[in-house]
């Protein structure tokens, strides 16, 4: 019974795509049946397998059609699903279900909705697919389909400017990448005469050969740009500054994941390539710089969706670097930022939504003082910022904690050096300029003053503002239980990429390696209960003290009362009182004044030319494959 | 039971609530004579800052027309609270409160929360001038933020490098307990740069001459802090004073720790000391001496001189110095 | 007993804004004066601020012109209660030579209730201090009175 649970979520989805083609034109309520009822068959599935996989540390394998290897080779499609899959089947059809629920009002101005739900559906299942794929071919197809139906959804609304430029840039680059996959994949097949990926990773370590050398680069390629790292981001930001907010969601949620999903599985399987230091420097290297050159770009952004989708990919950036240290304390802080990353990134994108929704701009330097107009969009937005920013006690803290405690910690195991000390203080410069950035959204977005023309803004409905809870809710419970996040989820999956021997077994029944799970330990403590209960019991003593104080205490005095009293006008140093916004681009003035020299090269080298983007596409392509020959 | 109101006491007492008001108020009051006492005055009573509080809790709070009253009301009660909470993690000598559940990277996240609820209350007051003074505060934040990572990085190789799994510690009862077996970490020799440089840092984290860009009251009308009147100001400059103390706490615990004497009583009282101390040689001096830098200027002091010094410690840790 | 100690702290430490409506500034530079080393006003407590939201004690120097004289109104109404208004010097209280220009409003009585009024011009340093200390104990008056 629970081997066919894999193959249902993701034919669920596609069917899900079918069935709103040819049903949804009717009405409105069966688009929403059908894309409720799928999306939620396919979470609840993967809900399922949690017991089985997670926690029994099963491993379900699954032949499509019963096509079982023969004589140890592998002829039919296979699907496999071990925790680190299941993971990520988690994430994404977390995320799928919440970015459903959260369109059927925030789409409801557009029309040509069926379409929309149809390639809504397809891009999960697309991305469903490949993360519980078993198969190298199947993981290619599976790119396509997400791709295809992504870039559709970006020039879904393609009366806004720049929508079908940005899906043609995503097309043409995205295009490149997929090649790669393709390209790396024949080449693989050439040499293994397989594509079964538990059978490569049996077959392929001892089978290195120059062909399957540059097979690599190819595939690390490929993968790198559907995560969107540097060199590919500047994709994300035009695609996710135009796209349904709900679908940037998806695509940065969810599209990024499948990169990451396929890095971790052609390091840690297919060549189980990871221990060689000079595979390590690669990942830690692409990461760092995503990291760094992509929040620094994510500054200098008046765009609020344009600036969330450059922390995307900074975001990312941390997931590889963690991946990449090759520790399982770095695999795990790594899984658990990604999902993180997945839970905060999806509420921001959703408070973007909302903000568009109801205001029609998502300009910082146009938008201000939203808060006095929607403030439970403020509260969400704000637990989304703190927890990007890794304040305590949100989730984005836990995870980024943990990566600060494995880079430095690899520096001082074997192999290691001063590389990685740089690292560590990459990644927590990283954080504080985050937390800056988020600090100019909350200024120029929320706070700050309210212009005329939005004076009549109302808050978005309850429909939006429910999905909106979940992440803001799991953001905060995954900050607050770490240790049984761990347990369940991280724990897991972390010795499931640390076992390519159960993986291969699973599919084949015979068993090559031992199975290895390194030790786990943190060098620091954090305890965010014991912290929460501290900060409410002193929160509760304050308010005591000022409580037993306040017939003493001076007055609060509301504006209400008296309106046109000038004792309620903001200090202008006597002046009248005027519309006077500090704008989002005018901050951090004494930062930007410092890095300038770095700051217009950045700006100069991203010109928006689609034929600069596949250059560079290009340019990494050949770098990848120079780094294969010569250290691999 | 016991255990329970022996918590509630650690919390409410010593080294939390009451403690760390009166220190505070206290290293504010003495900051400010010493001051005076430099520039050739007779300064104001030690318990000047006292009475300000107190003043400030008699006045008017104005919530001007533009700002989004529960966040201009909240942000400064969030900011003292978590500020409060991050004392206890404080270790004095040998003794911690609650040291097992934190260690040296949650605290200077920890401590980043008071500044973000500053910038939060300054937003969310709508004025213009707290807008340039949020933007100010960031940029200090993200200009000693990186010397502040590399000093820590330094020390939890030092201590970790005796006690921690893996060579490392981050753990502050570790770095206690390694001061408390080999003397203060300020006599070691690799350790000296990181120190004058935590002592940069310190000014600048707590928003002291002459790193106070985002409460310049000549140019900016004390920037974030411009429309906040009343108890919100009173509890800011609280805030600011606990943050004097915590910040000189902090330097001591990292650099001036030590065996101690086994009393509490009188640890406490060296400690305290120690802070005094560290408070007039970090703060009261360059407040005295300096005149205030310009934003970029102080950006750029952080990360090229600063960042420099406590850059050179992490090498010369590298080297197992 | 918190109300004695509160009013109590009212005359300990009372925050100076000043406003220039149209003087000379031969007062402004004698207000600063006061804080320096020589006669120290810091040790009564006093403290120059940079907005009237924090002011204790509004100290206004110059005839009211006409120019400032909706900014004056404007940034006495953003003073919290408990406050007091010192007139530094005699062009608020009497306008001066300026009497009579077509340009000047004053003097200052006519916009607020003026509660100490330094004479002179310009005003000694002593003087100033006296009457900052005199506007003190008016402030915890005030404050006495407030509940």
């Amino acid at each position: 019974m629970i081997q066919h649970f894999p193959i249902l979520a993701i034919m669920v989805l596609f069917f899900g795509a079918f069935f709103n083609l040819l049903l949804g034109k009717k009405s409105r309520l069966i688009r929403m049946l059908i894309v409720l009822a799928s999306t939620g068959t396919a979470l609840g599935l993967m809900l399922a397998l949690v017991k089985p996989i997670m926690i029994d540390g099963g491993i379900v394998a699954y032949w499509m059609g019963d096509w079982a290897p023969i004589a140890d080779f592998a002829y039919g499609i296979g699907l496999e699903v071990d925790a680190l899959s299941l993971f990520f089947g988690l994430i994404i059809t977390t995320a799928v279900f919440v970015s459903g629920l959260y369109s059927f009002e925030y789409m409801s101005h557009d029309d040509s909705l069926v379409n929309f739900y149809t390639l809504y559906l397809m891009l999960a299942g697309g991305v469903l697919g490949l993360v519980l794929s078993g198969d190298l071919f199947n993981v290619f197809v599976m790119i396509e389909i997400m791709t295809f139906s992504a870039v559709a959804l970006t020039a879904f609304r393609n009366d806004t400017f720049g929508s079908l430029e940005a899906a043609f840039k995503y097309l043409v680059v995205g295009s490149i990448g997929s090649s790669c996959v393709l390209i790396g994949t024949i080449l693989l097949y050439a040499q293994l005469h397989t594509l079964n990926m538990a059978q490569i990773a049996a077959l392929l370590p001892s089978n290195l050969t120059p062909v399957t050398i540059i097979a690599f680069a190819f595939l690390f390629i490929g993968f790198a740009t559907k995560a969107f790292l540097f060199p590919f981001h500047p994709l994300a930001a035009d695609a996710h500054a135009v796209a349904p907010s709900s679908i940037s969601v998806l695509i940065s949620g969810v599209l990024t994941k499948t990169g990451v999903y396929g890095i971790i599985r052609l390091v840690y399987f297919l060549y189980q390539n990871i221990g060689e230091q000079s595979v390590q420097y690669l990942l830690i290297l692409v990461g760092s710089i995503s990291m760094f050159v992509c929040v620094t770009m994510a500054l200098a952004q008046h765009n609020f969706k344009r600036l969330l989708a450059f922390h995307s990919i900074s975001q990312i950036g941390y997931v590889i670097t963690a991946v990449g240290l090759a520790t399982s304390l770095g695999v795990s802080a790594g899984l658990y930022h990604a999902m993180n990353h997945t839970l905060f990134k999806g509420l921001l994108f959703l408070c973007a939504g909302a903000v568009l929704h109801q205001t029609g701009s998502v300009d910082l330097d146009d938008l201000g003082g939203l808060a006095r107009r929607m403030p439970k969009t403020t509260i969400l937005f704000l637990i989304g910022a703190f927890s990007i920013s890794g304040l305590p006690p949100f989730n984005g803290f836990v995870s980024k904690w943990m990566i600060y405690q494995a880079a430095y910690e690899r520096a001082w195991m074997g192999g290691g050096s001063l590389i990685y000390i740089f690292v560590t203080v990459v990644a927590l410069l990283t954080s504080v300029l985050t937390l800056a950035s988020f600090i100019k959204v909350a200024q120029s977005v929320f706070f700050g003053q309210l212009p005329e023309k939005y004076k009549d803004v109302e808050e978005v409905p309850f429909s939006m503002r429910a999905p909106m809870w979940l992440l803001a809710l799991l953001c905060i419970l995954t900050g607050i239980f770490p240790d049984q996040v761990y347990q369940y989820l991280i724990g897991p999956a972390t010795s499931a990429v640390f076992s390519v021997a159960g993986y291969v077994s699973a599919m084949f029944g015979s068993g090559y390696f031992e199975i290895s799970i390194s030790a786990e330990y943190l060098i620091g403590y954090w305890n965010p209960l014991c912290w929460l209960i501290l900060l409410f019991v002193v929160l509760a003593a304050v308010t005591l003290v000022s409580l037993m104080g306040k017939k003493s205490r001076g007055k609060v005095r509301e504006e209400a009362s008296e309106k046109s009293d000038p004792k309620y006008e903001p200090f202008y140093g006597g002046e009248a009182s005027e519309f006077s916004q500090v704008g989002g681009s005018d901050l951090f003035w004494g930062f930007k004044h410092n890095l300038k020299p770095y700051l217009t090269f950045m700006h100069n080298a991203h010109s928006g030319v689609v034929n600069d983007y596949a250059l560079w596409g290009v340019v990494a392509l050949a770098l990848a494959i120079l780094f294969a020959i010569l250290w691999l | 039971m016991t255990e329970m109101l022996w918590n509630l006491f650690y919390i409410l007492v010593f080294p939390g609530l009451l403690f760390c008001v009166i220190a505070g108020l206290l290293l504010a009051g003495i900051d400010r004579k010493v001051v005076a006492r430099m520039q050739r005055r007779i300064g104001p009573p030690i318990a000047q800052p006292l009475y300000d509080f107190l003043k400030l809790l008699g006045k008017e709070t104005i919530i001007p027309r533009t700002a989004s009253r529960t966040m201009f009301l909240g942000a400064p009660l969030i900011g003292f609270v978590s500020l409060i909470v991050t004392a206890l993690f404080i270790p004095i000598f040998g003794f911690t409160a609650f040291g097992g559940v934190a260690d040296l990277v949650v605290i200077i996240y920890l401590l980043t929360i008071p500044a973000v609820s500053i910038i939060m209350g300054g937003a969310a007051s709508g004025s213009p001038y707290a807008g340039v003074g949020l933007s100010r505060e960031m940029v200090a934040i993200m200009s000693y933020e990186l010397p502040l990572v590399l000093v820590i990085l330094a020390i939890s190789r030092k201590a970790g490098g005796v006690f921690g799994i893996g060579g490392l510690t981050f753990s502050m009862t570790q770095i206690a307990e390694y001061q408390a077996q080999f003397g203060p970490m300020i006599t070691k020799w690799s350790m000296i740069p990181a120190a004058v440089a935590m002592l940069l840092v310190i000014p600048c984290e707590v928003g002291n001459h002459p790193f106070d860009i985002a409460e310049a009251e000549t140019e900016i009308c004390e920037g974030t802090l411009v429309e906040y009147s009343g108890p919100p100001l009173a509890v800011y400059k609280l805030s600011h004073a606990i943050k004097m103390f915590i910040m000189s706490a902090l330097f001591s615990a990292l650099f001036l720790g030590g065996a101690g004497t086994g009393m509490l009583a009188v640890d406490a009282l060296i400690f305290l000391l120690e802070c005094v101390a560290v408070t007039i040689i970090s703060m009261s001096l360059p407040h005295a001496v300096t005149a205030r830098l310009k934003v970029e200027q102080v950006f750029k002091f952080f990360w090229t001189f600063v960042a420099g010094l406590a850059a050179l410690s992490v090498v010369l840790v590298w080297f197992g110095l | 007993m918190i109300k004695k100690l509160i009013e109590n702290s009212t005359a300990k430490s009372p925050w100076l804004y000043h406003i220039n409506t149209g003087s000379c500034n031969g007062c402004d530079i004698e207000l600063v004066a006061v804080l320096t080393p020589r006669y120290d006003a810091e040790r009564f407590g006093f403290k120059l601020t940079g907005t009237p939201r924090h002011a204790d004690i509004v100290v206004v120097s110059g005839p009211v012109t006409l120019q400032s004289k909706d900014k004056l109104i404007r940034v006495l109404a953003q003073v919290p209660e408990p406050k007091v208004v010192v007139s530094l010097g005699s062009c608020p209280r009497s306008c001066n030579v300026f009497k009579g220009s077509y340009s000047v409003a004053g003097p200052l009585d006519k916009y607020t209730h003026v509660d100490v009024s330094v004479a002179g011009c310009t005003p000694k340093p002593e003087a100033i201090v006296a009457g900052l200390a005199k506007a003190a104990e008016i402030l915890k008056k005030k404050r006495e009175g407030m509940s």
